[in-house]
């Protein structure tokens, strides 16, 4: 629309060319060096067992971590919404503080809690637990760095239902579970989805916590933004763009997702 | 019964917004709740459908008690007024959604949805979802989802409250033909008085969490008890006279009182005159017709059928008016209406009634100072002894020059009002200083008492404040007694006031005192003939009003050791002074030497001061 608009012309032109660029040439780069090769040199770099790893480690840790947290979130949403207490507003900030810490810092504060010498993981070394470091660390530090994102995404939509919403199911026979199971639960489908998918996608790009608390080692607790990382470092860009590569098309298909299932239920609710 | 409701009561945060209500409601009965907002009629509605818990009581529907089962248990059925349809569900599937949760078959599932569409008149538009539908629309999907699983009981929370004027009447009729045809028992709550007058069977009106008067809506019209009912039922002129002989008096008119109105001779006596009972002439009325007296039309509105006028009397002795309340207004003004088309010749009219109602006399009200910072904070136990016997509605003022402190206190008093059994004592903060806010509370609300404790260090600034504005008969309390069981009335000093016997008698009956009638001979020897007259008019009074009751004579060199004396043998509780001119200290005199404080100082007991009549 407002490209159409008379003398829109030049501010949106302007507006093209910061973003080239900044956001648009990059992306285009990493396909552009991931394919130089050809597409055989770009599957023989997916096909080495690291990559391969790294890519399925990534997919199984989004995926449980936007699994754990659709129900984590969904429920700390539910409570917040519905009671009034004191010290919520304390509350609801503190939740949501992992998107204003650098992922660094939880990666370090988890490490300091949980590692091998902090608070926690002092008492489990004894019984020969060690979750720093392991598949259930890089686990621990996904949910923990996602968990806002679902809660974002589910807790406007809670807070938009009437109040009576629920007082009125239960006034025509159902109980609780089934209140939740037929009433708010299908309010909060748009939510759920876009917010599965969006920790999903944080967690698949999910680096400065992960760098952490993995230890970064191959075959066991790399995730491929770690990958990527490493194989540039030890200068092997082909590898590290072919994963790159399927990690940006990826993202590109949740993004394209999440814009058309957001932009329908926007217009619902109007 | 449908409903029946036993002394439900419910407080939030400290505040009772439901004080001590029963109720029946009979079978296939619609009974409309009125009152304003925050009346606690929605609370009243809510705890009959359980989503809100009675602190006590018990609520039975169909003579099953179900104080404490769930919402889903109690077979009712409930339309909010912001209707609630599931939004991701289409109107079909909001309206089977209490079969599909009762595990009713499919196909008598659609049957009674088809059903139930029918009957509110959305027949054809079960695919739509509610964004699709308008605010009636919407409503009567509400309403038919709520008695498509066959409630007992109908609950309804303002349903017409977010309607536009003309669409409100429709439905109104709809849901008034559809409950008929059901013949379910329902309940409405509404601030609307057309609504209630259209819709109810009977009508129960609520002011301040309290059922103040139920009956059908054309008795309540016409012959309300309270002041509340008279004036938040349509339009009308209440104005406030005396009784004498079982008539009111305004001025030189006389009223009969009926006989099923309890009075008092020469109590305040409230007459309610509806627009439609005032007579307008241009000419003087013949004789024998109720003429208020002659005024001027101030204001004319136009009304369609009628119009609407508002007349200005000249004010008439002993007569106050109490509705409609214009401030700084000395003369009175009387409502009436006339057909549109019926012309007077001019400003100047004839005011003739043509009917009256006389309303029930009204609770008594008192006014208990907490001024704890003073040294007065509020006789609490005192208060509880007083609240049974006299029927009376305590509020607890306090006053503080901090604005930051208003909420705290009203909340702290709430709670100590509570833990002293006065839950439904009303706290009232003011903002300023002591003497002038509890001078101007007493005049903007009526009060029949002001209860001030006297601080252990003797009668205070506070108290010498209020005596100097008094316009209620105060009572100020000193080392509490339990209850007042002896009543020293000193009728001594000054011109001989009426009104102290009168309040101090009236106290006395209802706590069921003996009364002393104290004279003082300040020259010894015989009383004057007129003080015997005097002494016998009070006792006639005291006996009147069923109340034990002797006289005493005493001589004494000045009338306080005449009263000190005798409330020294006597073993009185309490003391009714009169507050006259004669008794107020003259300027330029000290506080010491004023004659209420000598008494207060050198009897220790309480004293109540009654004002002279207005």
């Amino acid at each position: 629309m407002i490209g159409r608009r008379n003398g829109a012309g030049i501010p949106v032109g302007l507006l093209v060319l910061v973003l080239l660029p900044l956001i648009l040439m990059p992306i285009a780069a990493v396909f552009v060096f991931a394919f130089r090769g050809g597409p055989g040199e770009f599957l023989k770099a997916l096909r080495t067992e690291d990559a391969q790893f790294a890519l399925r480690f990534s997919l199984l840790i989004a995926f449980l971590t936007a699994a754990i947290n659709a129900v984590l979130g969904t429920w700390a949403a539910y409570v917040l919404a519905k009671h009034r207490f004191r010290g919520e507003r304390p509350l609801a900030i503190a939740i949501n503080l992992p998107v204003a810490i650098p992922t660094v810092v939880v990666g370090t504060s988890l490490l300091l809690l949980w590692g091998p010498i902090g608070l926690f993981g002092k008492l489990l070394a004894p019984l020969g637990l060690q979750p720093m470091f392991t598949p259930a660390g890089v686990l621990l530090a996904h949910l923990f760095v996602t968990f806002p994102y679902m809660l974002g995404a589910v807790k406007p939509l809670l807070d938009e239902l009437e109040v009576t919403y629920e007082e009125a199911a239960y006034t025509l026979g159902a109980g609780r579970w089934q209140t939740f199971r037929y009433v708010i639960l299908p309010a909060l489908k748009g939510g759920l989805f876009s917010g599965t998918l969006l920790t999903f996608a944080h967690s698949l790009g999910e680096f400065g916590a992960t760098v952490m608390v993995s230890g970064n080692l191959r075959l066991r607790t790399q995730t491929a933004p770690l990958y990527i990382f490493a194989q540039f470092e030890a200068g092997k860009v082909a590898q590290a763009n072919a994963v790159a590569a399927v990690l940006a098309a990826l993202s590109f298909v949740i993004f394209f997702f999440l814009l058309r299932y957001s932009g329908t239920t926007g217009k619902e609710r109007t | 019964m449908s409903i029946r409701l036993e002394q439900l009561t419910k407080s939030f945060g400290g505040q009772r917004v439901v004080k001590s209500t029963s109720l029946e409601v009979r079978d296939g009965e619609v009974f409309v709740l009125l009152g304003a907002s925050g009346s606690g009629k929605s609370t009243i509605l809510r705890l009959i459908a359980g989503l809100s818990a009675p602190d006590s009581g018990r609520i039975q529907l169909h003579g099953r008690d179900v104080t404490d089962l769930p919402p889903q248990e109690r077979g009712i059925g409930f339309v909010f007024q912001n209707y609630s349809i599931f939004r991701h569900m289409s109107v079909a599937e909001n309206i089977e959604f209490p079969l599909k949760i009762r595990k009713v078959a499919g196909p008598e599932r659609t049957r009674r949805r088809e059903q139930l569409l029918d009957l509110v008149g959305l027949g054809g538009l079960g695919n739509r979802y509610a964004h699709q539908l308008s605010g009636g629309q919407q409503q009567r999907v509400a309403l038919a989802r709520a008695l498509v699983h066959e409630p007992s009981v109908l609950l309804l929370d303002e349903p017409f409250g977010a309607l536009d004027v003309k669409i409100r009447g429709q439905l109104r009729r709809n849901l008034k033909e559809i409950q008929r045809q059901l013949g379910v028992t329902a309940i409405l709550v509404t601030h609307d008085q057309e609504e209630a007058f259209e819709l109810a069977d009977r009508v129960g009106l609520m002011e301040r969490g309290e059922l103040l008067e139920v009956g059908e809506p054309e008795a309540l019209y016409a012959r309300p008890l309270t002041f509340f009912g008279a004036t938040f039922l349509g339009a009308g002129t209440v104005l406030v006279g005396r009784a004498r002989d079982g008539a009111a008096q305004l001025g030189a008119l006389s009223l009969p009182i009926p006989p099923e109105v309890e009075h008092e001779e020469d109590a305040r006596v409230r007459v309610l005159v509806r627009p439609e009972q005032v007579a307008l002439s241009a000419e003087p009325p013949e004789r024998g017709v109720r003429l208020l007296g002659r005024g001027t039309i101030v204001e004319q509105s136009f009304l369609g059928a009628l119009r609407r006028l508002r007349v200005r009397l000249p004010a008439i002795p002993g007569t106050r008016q109490a509705s409609p309340a214009v401030y700084g207004e000395e003369s009175l003004l009387v409502d009436a209406v006339l057909p549109a088309g019926e012309d007077l010749s001019g400003p100047e009219v004839w005011v003739s009634l043509k009917g009256w109602h006389i309303l029930a006399p009204p609770r008594p009200r008192i006014l208990a100072c907490d001024l704890p910072d003073a040294g007065s904070p509020a006789p609490f136990a005192l208060l509880q002894a007083l609240e049974g016997p006299l029927d009376a509605r305590i509020s607890l003022l306090s006053v503080t020059d901090d604005t930051d402190r208003v909420e705290a206190l009203r909340a702290s008093q709430t709670e100590r009002a509570a833990a002293h059994g006065l839950p439904d004592a009303e706290p009232v903060v003011r903002r300023g200083e002591p003497v002038a806010e509890i001078a101007a509370e007493q005049v903007q609300s009526l009060y029949d008492f002001l209860v001030l404790k006297t601080p252990e260090s003797g009668p205070s600034e506070v108290l010498g404040g209020i005596l100097a504005t008094l316009s209620t008969p105060l009572l100020a309390v000193q080392e509490a007694p339990a209850s007042f069981a002896r009543i020293l009335i000193c009728t001594a000093v000054g011109e001989p006031g009426k009104a102290d016997v009168r309040v101090g008698g009236w106290l006395a009956r209802r706590l069921g005192a003996e009364v002393t009638l104290l004279h003082v001979l300040l020259d010894g020897g015989e009383p004057a003939p007129w003080v015997k007259a005097h002494l016998d008019a009070g006792l006639a009074t005291l006996r009147a009003l069923e109340v034990t009751s002797r006289t005493a004579l005493r001589p004494a060199r000045t009338a306080v050791q005449g009263i000190l004396d005798e409330a020294k043998e006597g073993d009185y509780d309490l003391i009714v002074l009169g507050r006259h001119a004669a008794s107020r200290p003259a300027a330029g005199r000290s506080r010491r030497h004023d004659f209420t404080f000598e008494i207060l100082s050198g009897s220790g007991k309480s004293l109540l001061i009654v004002p002279p009549d207005q």
